[in-house]
């Protein structure tokens, strides 16, 4: 795995912590910017299309004033027949933004005049003209201008048209119904028309200036375009024919509730073939014409300072983070610069170079407190060491002696075996296996006399090294003893009288001392205080000796121990042990047993004394199982073979 | 003059002035075009077909079966020419302008009444589109509910079935004369229209009406489904010209066959020749028109062939004819209707 930094992972947490601050602080401001901006859109729009129509109401309003006057000139006679072409030629004259005025009366309104009277005056260049309308071709009574304020009682303003003169001027008529009194009764008698050119209506349109590449179109009430950038649309199409052609269902909503005079700034719900992207839209109706206005607002016009602060921003922030990251680095690395150094010196200690100089630190912080946490365990260290050098040479000086001592020990028991190759009615097989370096077990055999062999096992009190040292002193006395005596209670009761003097340690030794008379096979021995022997007599028998009543030696000066004589039969064995055998424990605290021990000699009853004695070893060792030898184990065997006496 | 007297008609005479220069270029090529046709086509019998009104949808089997050579294919040489406002196509029959033209059923037997010695030598339409609209708004969604109200019906003619149909039903109305927008009833100024099912009720929804905001009585499915255009000529060009004319129904006839299967390109077609003639195009109500105008020519539930007229609607037309004018003038199919060839 590739090391990671530490600068690294806190740079990477304080980033990612950053960012989702930032992203969560971004969401926000975006969200309230972009309302903002839409409300300042809005109200933008709603001044700029009620400015638009004030523009053209200004023109609209004073001429639908002028036919309504006339309408009520009319029904109060005040204008009489004779009057009416001046009376229309002066309107044109102060009035020039009128194209044209006609009154048109009912059928046969004055019967000598005929079917059709409509005086009609008109410009024709710089002049006034005046004509009459109507007739077969000209049936007025069937137009939309004159039909419409008849039927519905109220004046009306046409849907624009282009002007029949062929200027290509797109026109539009007001036309408002007029009333006379015929018997007393207030009579539909005509419409009174104005004619305007909607050229004026052109020139405010087009000078609106809708962000970039908005724009604003005005639309009839059937929802004809009248004013559109693409004119292609303009009096070809309506608001509902495009929305059918480009199947959308948004615009003719829309269009409806311009239709219907109602106002609303919103997010459009329809694509143009005219203007791509997501739009919004602002519209208005015209209080006189109910002609509506609509302002296309591109979406991303609308919102491209937004955009353009947002790309700042985002600029501002990466530039900003990695500033940050910078930053941290360097603090970072100036934090962990000691403790590289600490560590590098750290790996020097552990080398085993404890005089290395651990670098200065005074930064009055945790840093300085863990590099004089690291010089003091450095002082400990160096201390430590030297003691557990010392310590440690003591220790060897100590191990050798001891080795030393064992071979001393191992020297003063006999240990070649067969050891009387020239007596052939006794065999002998001892090992002494010590649990320590040196151990208080002891066995030894030697011929007294020539004829009388004297053999003793022991166990002392204790282990190690005082046990070793009473041992060595309790082979001596018995050698030394057993000079002069050949009765094993006289050399037992002086033994102890000689180990009990004098005894400030108060250490003992359980004993057992046996004289075996080689020529008569008599034994004669006395047990102090040590584990009975086992006896395996030539046919097979196995039997262990009585409990010795006798305490072991060593205790008390004074004591009187007896001896018991047994006689042996050719090819009788006598199996001698200490308490490590039977004692043997393995893990579970389980002990060897006299069982176990009285069952193997049982098994190895025919055995030699070299076998028994290693067949017994190969059972202790699977007994214990590897468990730590806690005693010294000794086993002596000894054959008597009677029979070489008589050849 | 500047009052609007029909919205079309002034549109169309003012962008006739405003394309001077291509009236111009089309004399050079109509002179051109004769030259050629002298010599190249001479061979080739003429006739002059002119349909009831300006080139729209409507129209679009004559303008298909020209454009893709099937009067020449049959062997004569046919000419498309329209009317104008000040001169009807009856007046262009009269006068020889054209040989052959397309009439309504009705209005064809009320000019035979009246004397003009014309026959039906084939029918187009076999149903009639004429539909009675009422809004929503007005509460009127019973044809009974119509009694004492107002109703636009047009000026120029057409008027027979409505009239038939509220007579049959004895409803008292007050008919209101209507030169060719929806613009009284759209500011509620008469209570019902009657509308045409490819023109007048397209506008309606054009002006911002939803569908579902009006109440529609169509007259087909109250017992008045008479067919409407047929071809008509006058009686003594059929006894000169029965070839050419039977040649003139069948490739017409081949025309519409064609716009049925391939409405697109018929569709740009009626578009081009619309706007060749400056008629303010509008592609969604002409698709609109087109769309309809092959419904009323699908015979539908009418065991008839395409082409041909059933006698049992002329004995209905002439009886609504009657019963309108009160008259009870006899009319002859065989007189009426004649086959090119028998």
């Amino acid at each position: 795995m590739k090391n990671r930094t530490l600068a690294a992972t806190i740079i990477r947490s304080v980033l990612l912590f950053c960012i989702g601050i930032f992203a969560v602080i971004f969401s926000i401001y975006y969200y309230y910017t972009r309302e903002t901006i839409k409300e300042t859109t809005r109200e933008n729009a709603i001044f700029l299309a009620n400015n638009t129509v004030n523009q053209i109401e200004q023109v609209l309003n004073p001429i639908e004033k002028i036919p309504d006057i006339i309408a009520r000139m009319m029904e109060s006679s005040f204008l009489t027949e004779d009057s009416l072409i001046p009376f229309l030629q002066s309107i044109l004259k102060n009035n020039k933004t009128i194209f044209a005025s006609a009154i048109a009366y009912e059928p046969s309104y004055f019967p000598e005049k005929g079917l059709y009277y409509a005086p009609y005056v008109f410009r024709q260049g710089d002049s006034i003209s005046t004509t009459s309308l109507g007739g077969e071709n000209y049936e007025y009574f069937f137009m939309d201008w004159y039909q419409i304020p008849k039927m519905t009682n109220s004046s009306y303003w046409s849907e624009p048209y282009f002007d029949e003169g062929g200027a290509n001027i797109l026109m539009t008529t007001y036309s408002t119904p007029f009333y006379t009194y015929k018997n007393g009764v207030r009579t539909f008698s005509g419409v009174v028309t104005i004619d305007v050119s909607l050229e004026f209506l052109k020139q405010i349109m087009s000078k609106l200036k809708i962000l970039d590449t908005g724009y604003a179109f005005l639309i009839s009430r059937n929802g004809v375009i009248i004013t559109h950038p693409n004119q292609k649309y303009v009096m070809n199409e309506s608001i509902f024919s495009i929305a059918k052609a480009n199947n959308q269902p948004g615009m003719r909503s829309v269009g409806r509730n311009m239709v219907q005079g109602k106002s609303n700034f919103a997010s459009a719900d329809f694509k143009s073939k005219f203007k791509s992207g997501k739009l919004w839209i602002n519209y208005i109706s015209l209080p006189s014409s109910h002609w509506s206005i609509g302002v296309i607002y591109p979406e991303s016009e609308m919102f491209a300072s937004l955009r353009k602060i947002n790309i700042i921003l985002m600029l501002l922030v990466v530039f900003g983070l990695s500033l940050l990251s910078v930053f941290i680095t360097r603090i970072i690395n100036n934090i962990t610069k000691p403790l590289k150094l600490l560590a590098s010196s750290a790996r020097l200690i552990a080398s085993g170079n404890f005089n290395v100089k651990l670098p200065e630190i005074k930064t009055h912080d945790e840093m300085e407190e863990l590099c004089d946490s690291f010089i003091y365990m450095q002082k400990e260290l160096a201390e430590y060491i030297v003691t557990l050098k010392d310590t440690t040479s003591a220790k060897e000086k100590i191990e050798s002696e001891l080795r030393i001592a064992r071979e001393i020990q191992m020297a003063m028991i006999p240990h070649i075996f067969p050891p009387f190759p020239d007596l052939p009615q006794i065999d002998v097989f001892a090992v002494l296996k010590s649990a320590k370096e040196v151990g208080g077990d002891l066995y030894d055999f030697f011929v007294i006399d020539g004829d009388k062999f004297c053999f003793a096992i022991g166990d002392v009190s204790g282990k190690g090294v005082p046990a070793s040292l009473f041992m060595a002193v309790t082979r001596t006395l018995v050698r030394s003893i057993s000079d002069k005596e050949t009765s094993p209670s006289v050399i037992v009761t002086s033994l102890n009288k000689s180990l009990s003097d004098n005894n400030e340690s108060s250490m003992f030794v359980t004993f057992f001392l046996g004289v075996l008379d080689l020529k008569t096979g008599l034994l004669k021995y006395c047990n102090a205080g040590h584990n009975p022997p086992v006896i395996i007599h030539g046919n097979g028998e196995v039997t262990m000796f009585e409990k010795t009543k006798y305490i072991p030696v060593g205790l008390f000066e004074d004591f009187d121990y007896q001896e018991i004589s047994l006689q042996l039969e050719d090819g009788d064995k006598i199996f001698l042990y200490t308490d490590g055998v039977s004692e043997a424990e393995n893990v579970d605290n389980k002990l060897f047993g006299d069982d176990t021990l009285m069952n193997i000699v049982s098994q190895n009853a025919k055995a030699t004394p070299r076998d028994l004695i290693h067949r017994m070893e190969e059972e202790i060792a699977t007994h214990v199982n590897g468990f730590t030898q806690s005693d010294d184990i000794t086993m002596m065997t000894i054959v008597y073979d009677g029979k070489h006496n008589r050849s | 003059m500047g009052i609007i007297h029909n919205f079309k008609t002034q549109f169309y005479i003012c962008l006739k002035m405003r394309n001077l220069n291509h009236y111009i270029l089309k004399f050079t090529a109509t002179v051109l075009f004769c030259f050629i046709s002298l010599f190249a086509g001479a061979q080739l019998p003429k006739l002059i077909f002119s349909p009831q009104w300006l080139p729209q949808a409507q129209f679009a089997g004559y303008y298909i079966a020209k454009e893709r050579g099937f009067y020449k294919e049959a062997g004569i040489d046919v000419e498309i020419v329209h009317p104008t406002t000040s001169l009807q196509v009856t007046a262009m029959l009269k006068s020889g302008k054209a040989d052959v033209i397309s009439l309504f059923l009705t209005t064809a037997m009320t000019c035979k009444n009246q004397g003009l010695d014309i026959v039906n030598i084939g029918q187009i339409s076999q149903h009639s589109a004429i539909l009675i609209v009422t809004k929503k708004s007005s509460g009127i969604s019973e044809l009974k509910q119509l009694n004492g109200k107002k109703i636009g019906v047009w000026k120029s003619g057409f008027d027979e079935l409505p009239k038939a149909l509220i007579a049959e039903k004895n409803l008292k109305v007050e008919w209101v004369p209507i030169l060719s927008t929806v613009n009284l009833f759209m500011l509620d100024g008469i209570d019902a229209m009657t509308v045409m099912s490819y023109n007048e009720y397209d506008q309606i929804i054009n002006s911002g009406l939803d569908e579902n905001e009006l109440n529609v009585f169509p007259l087909a499915d109250l017992g008045y489904d008479i067919p409407e255009d047929g071809l008509y000529c006058l009686r003594s060009t059929y006894e000169k010209k029965k070839s050419e004319l039977n040649k003139f129904l069948i490739s017409t006839l081949k025309g519409w066959q064609y716009t049925t299967e391939n409405k697109d390109s018929a569709l740009n077609i009626v578009l081009q020749t619309m706007q060749l003639a400056h008629v303010p195009a509008n592609k969604a109500h002409q698709d609109w028109m087109l769309g309809k105008t092959l419904e009323l020519i699908n015979p539908g539930h009418k065991t008839v062939k395409p082409g041909e007229l059933l006698e049992t609607d002329f004995m209905n037309a002439a009886t609504i004819i009657n019963k309108r004018d009160k008259s009870s003038s006899t009319y002859l199919f065989t007189d009426f209707y004649k086959k090119p060839i028998e």
